[in-house]
């Protein structure tokens, strides 16, 4: 029926544009509250989910007591579900449509399929319609009859659906999230609000994960706390860590941090029904023994790295790191540290003539404009202005040319530099460099302030 | 003490003999980082770790030699294998530039032996400050704030003193060094305050720039009297020696070598 159509019959029929966007959102959501019941959740979209329970019915008093317990949840929620519980994914979402929703014992799926209409084993419209006007209608037809023309016909892809459905073929769902290599979960008849609380629960979990990670002869790298809000909302957090973890006690630090800044952005609300701890990234963590001469302290500083990044962000601490490169500003990066962890310790030790360093101890992000005098166009600075303040040069070593590198033009600035270590009457001591070789790459070359020596 | 306990400790004693850098210490000893006697002498034998210094260029240009003269008690305070945590605000790193790699590799530490912190908020400078004194990891924790740092008040200079005290352990030392980019006349809990410009270096051999000199100002100092003294600090060497003024007049910087060189020959 057409809007017009509709409208002439309710006058204040309320009309809303249809949003899919919207629409796949909200089913997200729902799948991410179908989280509590296994892992293994997928979309069947535009407006069904897959959930694999093999394995996690018994948690629930087996699959009645999970399905009656999903319809009650979510009728709490104001939304309807029809749910079929069957061998297949194909039958499960056949028999959830167009079928009795229920559960499908063991071995009946294919008895229960049978006088489904053929629309039911996810084909398009017009597979549906050809098949009609051959008077087949029902998944029964199509099974009882010879294979061989429905392929000529139309192609794999149905005889594919139905031997799906009818569990000849298998069907793996693909979960929209990440399965952890292990997890732990405890449930709450009350929900728990405090964040004591919380913290406490994944102490607790963890103590149930290590052994888990102990036999597999791994540690976690990538940990991810499922805060389950008992009105449906789920917060995840996650934490990195730059060693393996196995130790409780430190998972537990790691999270106060992450919550710590997270404050207002993971709401308790009503309080959380369910946590559950996953060790999504697991990497070999083998014993190590302690030095004789008491502990070397190298795993409190990992734990250290993993706070600080936990609060601030694994980005923000950071680890120098030498790179092959002679541009000043590019001879550094700032690594990661729990990424920079195999950098090899052992720095290069430079020897030099001079006794002080070439390289200031800091470099300005930008090089910063300055005003300079010099006796000759291309000769060493007397004087300099830096931030209003004009500053008198005592002593001058330079020029260090540093060609930029053509093979690298992407970097857009390709004049050539000549630095100048200056020392200023009082003594401050600057790194200025001149832009531009004087007469041949530039007419009027500009003067940068590049670093501050010690 | 059982038996096994005494060979252990026997045990630890002959190691500390042959890595004394990695030596444990007995528990109430103190440690302190030395710089110069007449120095030492006002400060009770050194730089007390376990505590709070503040350290505050005399001008902003100064940053530099602020931050240097830090980063020459980071690496006393590190030895050969001690972490250095730095925890600077965004904000400051814009203004006064963030440490450069290759350069703290030539004036003495190795910047393998540096952990970076950057946040944003000064709070949060403080909050990663007293994290980085309180674990036994880490031989120094170096902070900066811009301005006059006006976070780091009387209150939470004391926490980070606490904080200090209790970081003090076998292989660390909880020295926390509080650079501020800005005199102030705050009140503050740490132990000393340091006022920092550059002086002139004495020039090499060469000709070129001599070692990174300091002009000293002890603005406050818990344990004894303030004062003033230039001193340099030797990278090679890894030690600070007093500047010495060879010669009474100054060296003749202006005026070419050439002509004397004509004269004599």
């Amino acid at each position: 029926m057409g809007i017009a159509d509709a409208r002439a019959m309710y006058p204040n029929l309320p009309v809303v544009d249809a949003d899919p966007e919207a629409d796949r959102r909200f089913l997200e959501a729902i799948a991410d509250w179908c989280d509590r019941y296994t892992p293994l959740v997928a979309l069947d979209s535009p407006d069904g989910l897959f959930l694999d329970i093999t394995g996690c019915a018994h948690l629930f008093n087996g699959e009645a007591t999970l399905a009656r317990d999903l319809i009650a949840r979510l009728t709490q929620q104001g939304l309807r579900a029809r749910v079929a519980v069957a061998d297949t994914v194909g039958g499960a979402s056949a028999i959830a449509r167009y079928g009795k929703p229920g559960i499908i014992p063991r071995g009946e799926t294919r008895a229960a399929m049978l006088p489904l209409p053929i629309a039911a084993l996810r084909v398009d419209a017009e597979t549906v319609a050809a098949l009609k006007t051959s008077g087949l209608t029902c998944v029964v037809d199509l099974a009882a009859r010879p294979r061989a023309p429905f392929a000529a016909r139309f192609g794999r892809g149905l005889l594919l659906r139905l031997d799906q459905a009818l569990g000849d073929v298998d069907e793996p769902i693909m979960p929209r999230l990440p399965v952890p290599a292990a997890m732990a979960e405890q449930r709450f008849p009350e929900p728990i609000a405090r964040e004591a609380d919380v913290l406490g629960t994944v102490e607790h979990l963890g103590r149930q994960l290590v052994p888990v990670l102990e036999r597999r002869g791994e540690g976690g790298r990538l940990f991810q706390l499922a805060l389950f809000r008992a009105d449906g909302k789920v917060h995840r957090l996650a934490i990195g860590t730059g060693a393996p973890l196995r130790d409780p006690a430190r998972m537990r630090k790691l999270f106060e941090e992450r919550l710590a800044v997270l404050d207002d952005a993971c709401d308790p609300g009503f309080g959380y029904d369910m946590v559950r701890l996953g060790a999504l990234v697991t990497e070999r963590c083998d014993p190590t023994q302690t030095g004789l001469a008491g502990s070397d302290h190298a795993e409190e500083l990992a734990h250290l790295t993993d706070r600080l990044g936990a609060r601030f962000g694994l980005r923000r601490v950071t680890r120098l790191v030498s790179q092959d490169t002679h541009i000043p500003e590019y001879a550094v990066a700032s690594v990661p540290a729990h990424a920079a962890r195999h950098v090899a310790e052992a720095a290069r030790i430079i020897e030099q003539d001079s006794l002080s360093s070439t390289r200031p101890i800091r470099l300005l992000n930008r090089p910063e404009p300055v005003d300079v005098t010099a006796q000759v166009p291309d000769g060493p600075p007397v004087q300099f202005s830096w931030r209003r303040m004009t500053y008198q040069v005592a002593q001058v070593e330079g020029p260090e040319r540093i060609a930029m590198e053509w093979w690298r033009d992407d970097r857009g600035n390709k004049l050539t530099r000549d630095y100048f270590r200056v020392e200023s009457k009082t003594g401050a001591r600057v790194w200025l460099y001149r832009e531009g070789l004087y007469g041949r790459e530039s007419g009027n070359p500009r003067w940068y302030l590049h670093g501050l020596f010690a | 003490m059982g038996m096994t306990g005494l060979t252990l400790n026997h045990l630890r004693q002959t190691l500390a003999g042959i890595d004394p850098g990695n030596a444990p210490r007995l528990a109430g000893e103190e440690r302190l980082i030395g710089m110069t006697a007449p120095i030492d002498k006002a400060l009770g034998g050194g730089l007390a770790c376990g505590a709070l210094h503040e350290l505050v260029p005399a001008a902003p240009l100064y940053l530099g030699a602020a931050s240097g003269f830090g980063l020459a008690l980071a690496a006393q305070a590190a030895g050969r294998r001690g972490q250095v945590l730095w925890v600077t605000t965004e904000y400051a790193a814009g203004e006064g530039g963030g440490p450069y790699g290759p350069g703290l590799d030539l004036f003495g530490l190795a910047s393998a032996h540096f952990l970076m912190l950057r946040v944003s908020k000064p709070l949060d400078v403080l909050w990663a400050m007293e994290e980085g004194l309180r674990c036994r990891a880490l031989a120094c924790v170096i902070a900066e704030l811009t301005g006059e740092g006006a976070v780091a008040d009387l209150t939470a200079t004391r926490r980070l003193t606490l904080a200090a005290r209790d970081g003090i352990g076998a292989q660390n030392s909880g020295f926390g060094l509080l650079i501020r980019h800005r005199a102030t006349a705050m009140p503050s809990a740490a132990a000393t305050r340091w006022e920092i410009a550059p002086a002139l270096s004495q020039p090499d051999a060469y000709g070129g720039i001599g070692r990174a000199r300091f002009d000293l100002s002890l603005r406050k100092n818990r344990r004894g009297p303030s004062g003033r003294w230039i001193i340099e600090w030797d990278h090679h060497e890894r030690a600070f020696q007093p500047a010495i003024f060879v010669g009474l007049a100054a060296p003749a910087l202006d005026r070419s070598d050439r002509a004397s060189r004509v004269r004599t020959g």
